[in-house]
């Protein structure tokens, strides 16, 4: 079977907040503090995907409660799988 | 995941932002103030943190050329797990439906609003993705848009739709915006941005009447909608010229009135939260 495509109509763009010194979920800076952690002095872990893909850990873990099939990386849309080095 | 409507000016949800929302809503502005995309403008509700007024102006070589299209967004509490809400409010009171995938109830058709099939929405993406992607739904053959219309069902659909979206565009989101037939409340610094905006697409929007003008008195049909609508460029012609008198003379505003159409805020935001978006806003 062949296939011939006529028509081809982009109706998106995407732009990735993709960058290596701030979270891409909350924009900030790796070097603070996910802006839910009041004090700088917080807890506020990173964490990297098997995808390579960092977030503040409070971050990613509130974007993968609020997705109950199934679970991506918002950077990559590949399967989130924490990278436990 | 279902989500309750898709209407920002009806949607109920209470509370406040979380931290990471608000923090992340004036980041998505600033970056739009800092390196505004073209025909791309934004503005915070100087009261609500949540909601944001954007106009997208028409691409040329659109049948949206020179067009404004005003959109009311509310961002959800936990902005950016999950998208805004957005209306096009430039639909001439719902009687409008500017593209296959905006309806004339303003409604949005887009995957990562959750209105429509395809990618969802990722909290990487934010404001000025999401209204780059609309912004590409006003594209040159906006026919085309609709799910499985490869191909035109009676030959020269798409072309006869171009004239109906350019004839409303003129109508509606220059000559209808510009004079505020809708008693939209759009903030200050927009209606600004419309009238430079106006000034310098004038010469366009003349061309693109005197071009029309045979067409004067015909009958345009919107395959996506009902209802006829006959041209009437000559009139259009004559409003444009009032308009632009007004705007060089600075004779030019809105109405006053509060407006029936306006964003219904339902919730207040504190007065802090209202210093901080105005502050951004200036
Ligand atoms: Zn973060
Ligand atoms: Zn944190
Ligand atoms: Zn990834």
């Amino acid at each position: 079977m062949k296939v011939t495509i006529k028509n081809w109509v982009g109706v998106a763009t995407w732009r990735w907040v993709a960058n290596d010194d701030n979270c891409g979920i909350c924009r900030m800076p790796f070097d603070g503090c996910c802006p839910d952690c009041k004090l700088p002095g917080d807890d506020c872990p990173l964490v990297w995907g098997q995808c390579s893909h960092c977030f503040h850990m409070h971050c990613i873990v509130k974007w993968l409660q609020s997705q109950q099939v199934n679970q991506q990386c918002p950077m990559c849309r590949q399967e989130w799988k924490f990278n436990n080095k | 995941m279902p989500r309750s409507g898709w209407d920002p000016t009806e949607d109920s949800e209470q509370g406040t932002l979380t931290a990471t929302a608000s923090s992340r809503i004036k980041r998505d502005l600033m970056t739009i103030f800092t390196d505004p995309p073209p025909g791309l403008f934004v503005v915070g509700d100087e009261l609500n943190l949540k909601i944001i007024h954007a106009i997208i102006v028409g691409v040329m070589d659109t049948p949206y050329e020179g067009g404004f299209f005003y959109f009311v967004l509310k961002c959800p509490n936990d902005y950016p797990i999950r998208p805004p809400k957005v209306k096009l409010m430039t639909t001439d009171a719902g009687n409008v439906r500017f593209n296959p995938n905006i309806y004339s109830s303003g409604k949005v058709c887009l995957s990562i609003l959750g209105t429509w099939n395809g990618p969802a929405w990722s909290p990487a993406q934010q404001l000025s993705s999401l209204l780059l992607s609309i912004q590409s739904l006003l594209n040159e053959k906006p026919y085309f848009n609709e799910p499985g219309l490869v191909q035109e069902q009676i030959p020269g659909d798409s072309k006869r739709y171009n004239e109906f979206i350019q004839h409303e565009t003129l109508r509606v989101s220059v000559c209808g915006m510009m004079e505020n037939q809708c008693r939209l409340s759009i903030p200050e610094q927009l209606k600004d941005i419309m009238g430079k905006t106006f000034l310098e697409f004038y010469d366009q929007y003349v061309e693109i009447a005197k071009n029309n003008m045979h067409l004067d008195g015909t009958e345009m049909i919107d395959p996506f909608n009902k209802g006829r609508h006959l041209c009437h460029y000559k009139n259009l012609l004559l409003r444009l010229e009032k308009i632009r008198a007004k705007v060089m003379g600075k004779t030019w505003n809105f109405f006053k009135e509060p407006s029936c159409t306006n964003v219904d805020l339902k919730e207040r935001q504190t007065n802090e939260e209202a210093k901080c978006s105005s502050t951004i806003a200036s």
